[in-house]
C-alpha cells in the first residue's frame, strides 16, 4: 500500500539514504532499527514529508506522491508521533488534539469548545484514555501523552480517505514496563484502522510488536526479517556487521597506559536521573571510551568532568583532589579539555580567527596585566596549524569558514597546546569525511603516547573499539559491564551491543 | 567583490554617499570649521555610544544609558560644590555600579538585558527627580570653570571635546583588540556555548560589559551637565535613540559578536550627517524622532544575523 522506490537522500558530505526500498501493507506493523547515525530518522522524515528524496519515488496505493511538507503528508494520511513529545503542555488535551484543525468547530468566529471536546473524547476512546479533554496538558503523565499524541495523530482517519500510515519514533523510551504492554495491546488493536512503523532502541519490543522487521546499517537497508523468523543475535551482528579495519582505527599504535597514574576518578558517583553510581579510574595514557545508546548517561558524565554539572553523590577527584568549586574554569585550570559534540556552536567561536580559537582557553598565558600578547598568540597558531596539518590560508582565517576537520583539530589544538592532560572527547568524528576521521584517530594516539588521558564518547562501535584501552558500557544510567581492550583481542561489537539494549 | 565581503564596508559608503549627498545640497557644509563645530557638538552621543557598543556587542542592550546620563547630571550639579573636580569618579561610579546591577540582574537572575536595564533606567530617572527635586538645577559658574572649564577650550584649533572623545575611543579600541577582556567580550557575542566550554567567567565578562557601558554614560551625563551648566532629570532625553541607531548603522548588529568601537564612530558620524540634512531640508523637529526610529528598525533588520536566532518575541 505504501511504498518507497529506490529512495535516496544525500547531505553535504553525508550519503543519508543509499536506494531504500520500503513497503508497509494495510494493517502490518513494521520494524526499524539501526544503530545511531544508520539513516533512521532521516528515513523517517522522508515518509512523513520533512525531508524530500533526491532520488527514488514515493507511491500510496500506486500513485506516485511527493510531500512538501508534514502538513501534505497528513494530507495523505501519514502521521507522526513524535519521540520528543510535540503537544503544547499548557494547552488542554482537546486544544492539542485538533491544534490547527480548529475551523471545524468554529461557529459565528468562535470555537465551540463543547463540539470540539466531545470530539476530542471521540479521538480519545480510541485510544481507552478516559480524560477530560479540557484537561491541561501538563497535567498528565507522559505515558498519557503519549497516548494523546496517537489521538491526535488517529483525527486523519475522519479527515481523509485512505488508509493511515502512524510513525512511533522511541515510543516507550520514557514508559514503563506495565504502560508499554499496555501501548502494544493498543497498537495492535488499531492496526484495524492504520498501518504502523515503529522505530525503538530496544531490540526485544521490536521484535515482540513487529510483523516485519527493517535492518538499516550506513544509510541502506541490509535486511528484513519476518517476525517469525527474527532472531536478536542475527540481527544485532546485521545491525553492526562489518570487519574492523585494525589499521584504520590505528589499533597497532595502541601502547599500554601507565596503571600508576590516575588522572581522574569516579567514586560512585551519581547524578539525578542521568546516571547512578558509576566508578572509574582514568589513567595516564588510556582511552576509556564511555558506551551506550543515546540518553544512556555518556554525555551527562562528560560534562561532570568538565564542571558543567554538579554530582548528586559520589566523589569525583582530578588529578587527586575535587573540584572546590564546580565550574568549567576550575575544569580547565586542572588541565581538563572538552572537546563538544556541537562542534559549530560549543567547539569553535565561529566568527573569531584560528588563533583567537586556540588561545580562547588559556588567555592568561598570552597575556601580561590583561593586555595580549597577539604576535606570541600568532606564533603558537603557526606551530599547531603545522603540527596537527591544519589546512587554513593564514592564521587570520574565520575559522567558522574551515571545513569540520579542520575546525575540529583547532578545537584540539587549543587543549593540546594549553596542556590539557584530561581530554573528553565527545563525538569527535561527527560530520567528518573519512580522511579527517583517520587524522583524529592519529590525534588520539599521539595524545595517549604523550601521557593524556582521554575520556571518549565515540560515533560509532567499531570507533569505540578500535580507539579504546578501556570500555564502560551503559544502560540507562547505570554501567553495565567494564571490557579491557588490549590490542588484538578485543571484544567484538555483539558482546557490546548484548550488554547495551 | 561578493556581497558578503562587502558588508563590512556599508558603513563606510553610507558615510560617504551621505557626507557627498549633503555636501552637493549644501556646499557650506564641507567647511573645515563648521565640520568641526558640528562634531565636537555631537561628543556625548558619541561617548554614551561607545558605551552602549559593549552591552550591544555581546548581544544585549543597555536601554538604561539615557537615564543614567540624566542622573549624572543632577548629581554632578548637586556634588560639585562639594567635591570639585573628583565629582567626575563619583559620577562614573555611579554609572559603573548601575550597570554592573543590570549586568547581575541579567546573568544572574536570568532576566533579558532590555528588561533589566530598562527597570534599572527607571529607578535611575527616579533618583534623578528626587535628587533634583525635580527642578532644573544649574552649577555654580566659578565651580564649574574651575574643576571642568578644560573641557570646552581649544588647542590649535582643535575643540577640547574632539580630544576627549578621541582618548576614549582609543581606550575602548585597546580594551577591545589587545585586551583579555575584548578578546572574552567577542567571544561571548560571536560564541557564548563556545566560551562556556572554553571555561571562560562569561557571567564576570557581561557584568563587566554592562557596568562599562553604564561608565561611559555617566562620562556622557557629566559633559551634557558641564556643557550646559545644570542638572535635571530630562536633560539627556532624546540621546538613547540616537546612541542605538549610531551603533548599529555602524555595523555592530543586535546579535554581537562583530562590529565595535570603530564602527561606532562611522556610525556616529552618519547620524550626524543625517541630522545637519534634516536641518537644511528643514524636517520639522517633531519628526525627526521618527525618522530615526524608521533608521532604526531598517538598519536592525539589515545587520542581525539571523542564523542566530532561533525565536523572535
Amino acid at each position: 500500500m505504501y511504498q518507497l522506490n529506490k529512495v535516496d537522500k544525500k547531505f553535504p558530505g553525508v550519503h543519508a539514504l543509499k536506494s531504500v526500498d520500503f513497503t508497509i501493507g494495510r494493517g502490518e506493523i513494521v520494524g526499524l532499527v539501526g544503530e545511531n547515525g544508520a539513516g533512521k530518522s532521516t528515513l523517517m522524515k522522508v515518509i512523513y514529508g520533512a525531508y524530500q528524496p533526491d532520488g527514488g519515488t514515493i507511491t500510496i496505493g500506486g500513485k506516485t506522491v511527493r510531500f512538501q511538507n508534514p502538513r501534505q503528508a497528513m494530507d495523505h494520511g501519514i502521521g507522526m508521533v513524535f519521540q520528543e513529545q510535540s503537544l503544547i503542555t499548557n494547552l488542554t488535551v482537546a486544544e492539542n488534539i485538533f491544534l490547527g484543525f480548529e475551523q471545524q468547530f468554529v461557529r459565528w468566529g468562535v470555537i465551540d469548545w463543547k463540539a470540539m471536546n466531545a470530539a476530542a473524547r471521540r479521538q480519545l476512546a480510541k485510544v481507552r484514555l478516559d480524560i477530560d479533554p479540557a484537561t491541561v496538558t501538563s497535567k498528565l503523565s507522559f505515558a498519557q501523552r503519549q497516548l494523546v499524541e496517537l489521538a491526535k495523530v488517529l483525527t486523519l482517519e475522519e479527515r481523509i480517505d485512505g488508509d493511515l500510515v502512524i510513525l512511533l519514533d522511541e515510543p516507550t523510551s520514557v514508559l514503563a514496563r506495565e504502560e508499554v504492554e499496555l501501548l502494544f495491546r493498543l497498537v495492535r488493536e488499531l492496526t484495524s484502522r492504520a498501518s504502523f512503523i515503529f522505530v525503538s532502541h530496544r531490540m526485544d519490543e521490536v521484535l515482540e510488536l513487529s510483523d516485519r522487521i527493517y535492518v538499516m546499517k550506513d544509510g541502506a537497508v541490509v535486511d528484513v526479517v519476518a517476525q517469525d523468523a527474527a532472531e536478536v543475535e542475527a540481527i544485532q551482528r546485521k545491525m553492526v556487521g562489518r570487519d574492523i579495519d585494525k589499521e584504520y582505527y590505528r589499533e597497532q599504535k595502541q601502547k599500554p597506559y601507565d596503571p600508576s597514574k590516575v588522572l581522574l576518578s569516579f567514586d560512585r558517583v551519581s547524578l539525578e536521573g542521568r546516571y547512578e553510581d558509576i566508578s572509574f579510574d582514568l589513567h595516564a595514557g588510556e582511552v576509556l571510551c564511555l558506551v551506550g545508546t543515546e540518553g544512556a548517561g555518556r554525555e551527562a558524565i562528560l560534562r561532570t568532568v568538565f564542571g558543567l554539572e554538579r554530582p548528586t553523590s559520589g566523589r569525583v577527584s582530578v588529578k587527586g583532589a575535587p573540584y572546590a568549586r564546580t565550574n568549567a574554569q576550575e575544569a580547565v585550570a586542572r588541565g581538563v579539555g572538552y572537546v563538544p559534540r556541537e562542534r559549530k556552536v560549543e567547539g569553535i567561536v565561529n566568527g573569531m580567527t584560528v588563533y583567537e580559537n586556540m588561545t580562547l582557553s588559556q588567555m592568561k598565558k598570552y597575556s601580561s596585566g590583561g593586555i595580549l600578547r597577539i604576535a606570541e598568540e600568532r606564533a603558537l597558531a603557526e606551530e599547531w596549524i603545522r603540527r596537527l596539518s591544519i589546512k587554513t590560508p593564514d592564521v587570520h582565517k574565520d575559522c567558522g569558514g574551515l571545513s569540520g576537520g579542520n575546525q575540529q583539530k583547532v578545537v584540539l589544538a587549543k587543549w593540546r597546546s594549553g596542556g590539557s592532560d584530561i581530554i573528553l572527547l565527545d563525538h569527535p568524528t561527527r560530520g567528518l569525511d573519512i580522511g579527517a576521521k583517520e587524522d583524529v584517530y592519529d590525534m588520539i594516539r599521539e595524545m595517549s603516547d604523550a601521557g593524556a588521558g582521554i575520556v571518549l564518547v565515540a560515533d560509532t562501535l567499531e570507533e569505540a573499539i578500535g580507539l579504546s584501552h578501556t570500555i564502560l558500557v551503559l544502560r540507562d544510567g547505570v554501567a553495565r559491564k567494564r571490557f579491557d581492550m588490549a590490542p588484538g583481542d578485543k571484544p567484538s561489537l555483539y558482546d557490546l551491543v548484548h550488554h547495551m539494549i | 567583490m561578493s556581497m558578503e565581503k562587502l558588508k563590512p564596508w556599508f558603513p563606510w559608503i553610507t558615510l560617504a554617499v551621505l557626507v557627498l549627498l549633503v555636501g552637493a545640497v549644501n556646499p557650506a557644509f564641507f567647511k573645515l570649521s563648521g565640520m568641526v563645530a558640528l562634531v565636537a557638538d555631537i561628543v556625548p552621543l558619541f561617548i554614551m555610544a561607545l558605551g552602549m557598543t559593549f552591552a550591544i556587542y555581546i548581544g544585549g542592550i543597555d536601554l538604561s544609558m539615557q537615564q543614567v546620563a540624566n542622573l549624572v547630571t543632577v548629581v554632578a550639579t548637586v556634588y560639585l560644590a562639594q567635591f570639585g573636580p573628583f565629582v567626575a569618579l563619583l559620577c562614573v561610579a555611579a554609572g559603573f555600579a548601575i550597570g554592573a546591577v543590570s549586568g547581575w540582574i541579567t546573568t544572574r537572575q536570568f532576566v533579558p538585558s532590555f528588561v533589566a536595564t530598562l527597570a534599572m533606567g527607571f529607578i535611575a530617572l527616579s533618583g534623578a527627580r528626587f535628587l533634583s527635586g525635580e527642578r532644573a538645577l544649574s552649577m555654580n559658574a566659578e565651580a564649574r570653570d574651575a574643576s571642568f572649564g578644560w573641557m570646552f577650550g581649544n588647542t590649535a584649533g582643535v575643540p577640547h571635546e574632539l580630544i576627549i572623545a578621541g582618548v576614549l575611543l582609543a581606550f575602548a579600541w585597546f580594551l577591545q583588540t589587545r585586551t583579555t577582556f575584548g578578546r572574552a567580550l567577542k567571544a561571548v557575542g560571536a560564541g557564548e556555548l563556545a566560551a562556556v566550554a572554553s571555561g571562560l567567567k562569561v557571567d564576570r565578562i557581561k557584568i563587566l560589559a554592562f557596568a562599562l557601558s553604564g561608565s561611559f554614560a555617566a562620562i556622557a551625563g557629566l559633559m551634557f551637565s558641564v556643557k550646559l551648566s545644570g542638572g535635571d532629570a530630562n536633560l539627556a532625553n532624546g540621546f538613547l535613540i540616537l546612541a542605538i541607531v549610531a551603533v548599529l548603522v555602524g555595523g555592530t548588529p543586535l546579535t554581537g559578536g562583530v562590529g565595535g568601537v570603530i564602527n561606532t564612530l562611522v556610525g556616529t558620524l552618519i547620524v550626524v550627517v543625517i541630522r545637519t540634512a534634516m536641518v537644511y531640508l528643514e524636517v520639522d523637529a517633531t519628526m525627526q524622532q521618527m525618522i530615526f526610529g524608521i533608521i532604526l528598525i531598517v538598519a536592525i533588520a539589515m545587520t542581525i544575523d539571523r542564523s542566530k536566532m532561533r525565536i523572535v518575541k
